[in-house]
């Protein structure tokens, strides 16, 4: 037998690019942060199966995602997670056509796993790569679930790490209409829960103490309220702990529900005033935050007061989950094809913005 | 404790064909071999730019378009399961996982320090492979020679230089080191004992030993699937350490 040096492309570079439609099966992958999840979608928005594995028990004890136990337990729970998402959804995994991963943003260590193991995956199925913009898949979740909405969009993006108002001008086509200047809203969540002793994760816990109290009972500040389309919210965390100390005997439930109604009004008010800007046909609720339950009733009512089209995740997709990863795969990988094996995991990977460099 | 690294020409059956392909990116250097009854096909190795995600699935199909292998042809999935960098230990891990995962493989683990210290069999010193471990830590274990590969004859140890050379001080005799560990602290362990270093090229695990110490598992049938496959990390996540000797302050960071 005759050995040549073969210089020509690799397989993977070799494989003509697929037709993406409305059969075409996407395995998504997800691993940026503490939940391990895969998922089966077909055609963008027809979710087979979706299998989210948390990590929030492991992380607990610590007030927050401690990165190296995350990376960890992903290794450990990646594949029976694969697995069950596969069996789940009732077709055989040859069916698959292309293999989504969240590359970006995310912790590093834990993005390498999923990466690693997609990129396997591909090799060893013979099938396209997808890398996927995590704060990308958030926009996509809205449309798993209904597929009727309308573009341009604002989109309300807030979980822990982010809190951003996007503008959805076309898939794949997204403006940036304002951010947060320092803290996340989750983030804001999680330091005053735990300046509370509430515990973690911050979230579920303030709006659940928040229920007990009285929203009114103290004026924290709105910072920036009618100041543009950013916001502020480390200036609200020191006002909460200046308060605390100054009144030592208020009550946890008021502070809680007068904190949460604080970040409430100020994030649905700038969206509603966003949307009438750019003249948008709909606003969406995005990101871990979207679970809050004083958000969700105050962003509904914002929008039917405003005639304007509101929309709000199921709990499922709010929170980090594979197949928003998978439906933005199929996007993705029907109008710029797949990925390269040899891409990177990019921890600070930013949200495509049009006329950003 | 006693571990034999090898033995693979005692009684294996022969003229079973198995092709194994091995994965290793537990130090700097990421490997990659295939390799079956006829010794090693092909090896890849790249030791530097630290950039294992991006190297290791282009150069497992590389190796394959050039040894004139289809992937779907691998029989065994071979892995260093440690220890090493956690971080790039974590890429060859999951990448050898889900393979095994997608072909419906069998898998193979063995750790980087068996790896360090198989290609030395040859020698009668104590063999000592060590793994740079960073934060002023290594990884080792000592070997000697058995016929036919070499036998584990301490634990797998996460320690400081000075426990290095306390034990190799305390065990006597000629020793040889091997792996980037050794290398890095060369001068505090010449301080202390009197060793010889093997050579630079054989500082990081490879592949090579690691697909010929898997296919004499692997005849054994001595394997696991990737839901079993333990990686050997020796050290506890940086936040349960702190944890067990402070209070409040954590590295935690909030769920982006």
């Amino acid at each position: 037998m005759t050995h040549t040096f073969r210089t020509s492309l690799l397989a993977s570079e070799l494989r003509e690019r697929p037709v993406v439609g409305p059969d075409t099966v996407v395995l998504g992958i997800e691993t940026s942060c503490d939940e391990t999840a895969a998922s089966l979608v077909m055609g963008g928005n027809d979710v087979l199966s979706s299998v989210v594995s948390s990590q929030i028990d492991l992380h607990a004890q610590y007030g927050g995602v401690v990165p190296e136990i995350a990376s960890r337990a992903h290794l450990e729970t990646l594949n029976p997670v694969i697995a069950r998402a596969i069996v789940e959804a009732g077709i055989d995994e040859s069916r698959i056509e292309a293999v989504a991963v969240t590359i970006g943003p995310g912790l590093i260590g834990a993005l390498l796993v999923g990466v690693s193991a997609a990129k396997a995956l591909s090799v060893a199925w013979n099938k396209p790569l997808v890398g996927v913009n995590h704060l990308e898949a958030h926009l996509y979740a809205a449309f798993i679930e209904d597929p009727s909405l309308e573009l341009p969009l604002v989109v309300l993006l807030v979980s822990g790490g982010h809190t951003m108002l996007v503008e959805m001008v076309d898939h794949g086509r997204y403006r940036l209409l304002g951010q947060t200047v320092d803290d996340a809203a989750g983030e804001a969540f999680d330091k005053v829960a735990r300046f509370l002793g509430l515990g973690y994760p911050g979230g579920p816990l303030i709006d659940h103490e928040a229920t007990l109290g009285d929203p009114t009972a103290i004026r924290f500040p709105r910072a920036m309220l009618h100041d543009g389309l950013n916001f502020s919210f480390s200036g609200l965390k020191t006002s909460v702990v200046n308060h605390i100390r100054q009144h030592p005997d208020a009550s946890t439930a008021d502070v809680a529900a007068s904190f949460q109604q604080a970040v409430v009004d100020v994030l649905v008010a700038k969206t509603v005033r966003a949307a009438d800007q750019i003249g948008a046909r709909g606003i969406v609720l995005g990101g871990g935050v979207s679970a809050n339950s004083q958000l969700r009733t105050a962003f509904q009512q914002a929008g039917h007061d405003a005639g304007i089209r509101s929309f709000l995740p199921t709990m499922a997709m709010c929170t980090d989950n594979a197949a928003m990863i998978a439906s933005a795969g199929w996007y993705r990988l029907r109008s710029d094809g797949p990925t390269s094996l040899s891409a990177p995991a990019s921890p600070n990977l930013r949200l495509p913005l049009l006329g950003a460099g | 404790m006693g571990t034999t690294v090898g033995g693979a020409r005692n009684g294996c059956p022969q003229g079973v064909v198995v092709l194994i392909l091995g994965i290793e990116t537990a130090t700097e250097q990421i490997s990659v071999a295939i390799g079956g009854h006829e010794g090693v096909i092909g090896l890849f190795e790249v030791a530097r730019g630290r950039r294992h995600v991006e190297m290791l699935m282009p150069g497992v199909e590389f190796l394959c378009q050039q040894t004139d292998i289809e992937i779907t042809e691998i029989g065994c999935i071979a892995v260093d399961v440690g220890p090493g960098l956690f971080t790039g230990m974590r890429v060859g891990l999951a990448a050898a996982k889900a393979l095994a995962q997608a072909l419906h493989l069998p898998m193979v683990g063995i750790s980087s320090l068996d790896l360090l210290a198989f290609p030395l069999r040859y020698s009668d010193r104590l063999i000592a492979a060590v793994i740079d471990a960073r934060r002023g830590e290594l990884f080792y274990a000592l070997y000697l020679q058995v016929p036919g590969g070499v036998q584990r004859v301490s634990e797998l140890r996460a320690a400081r230089c000075e426990d290095l050379t306390a034990d190799l001080v305390a065990r006597g005799g000629e020793v040889v080191c091997v792996g980037d560990g050794a290398l890095r602290y060369r001068d505090e362990i010449l301080d202390e004992v009197r060793v010889e270093f093997a050579e630079q090229f054989l500082s990081h695990p490879s592949a090579a030993p690691l697909v010929t110490l898997a296919h004499a598992k692997a005849l054994r049938e001595d394997w696991v699937n990737p839901w079993e496959l333990q990686p050997m990390y020796l050290r506890k996540p940086d936040a349960q350490i702190n944890w067990a000797v402070r209070d409040g302050g954590s590295p935690a960071v909030s769920r982006p």
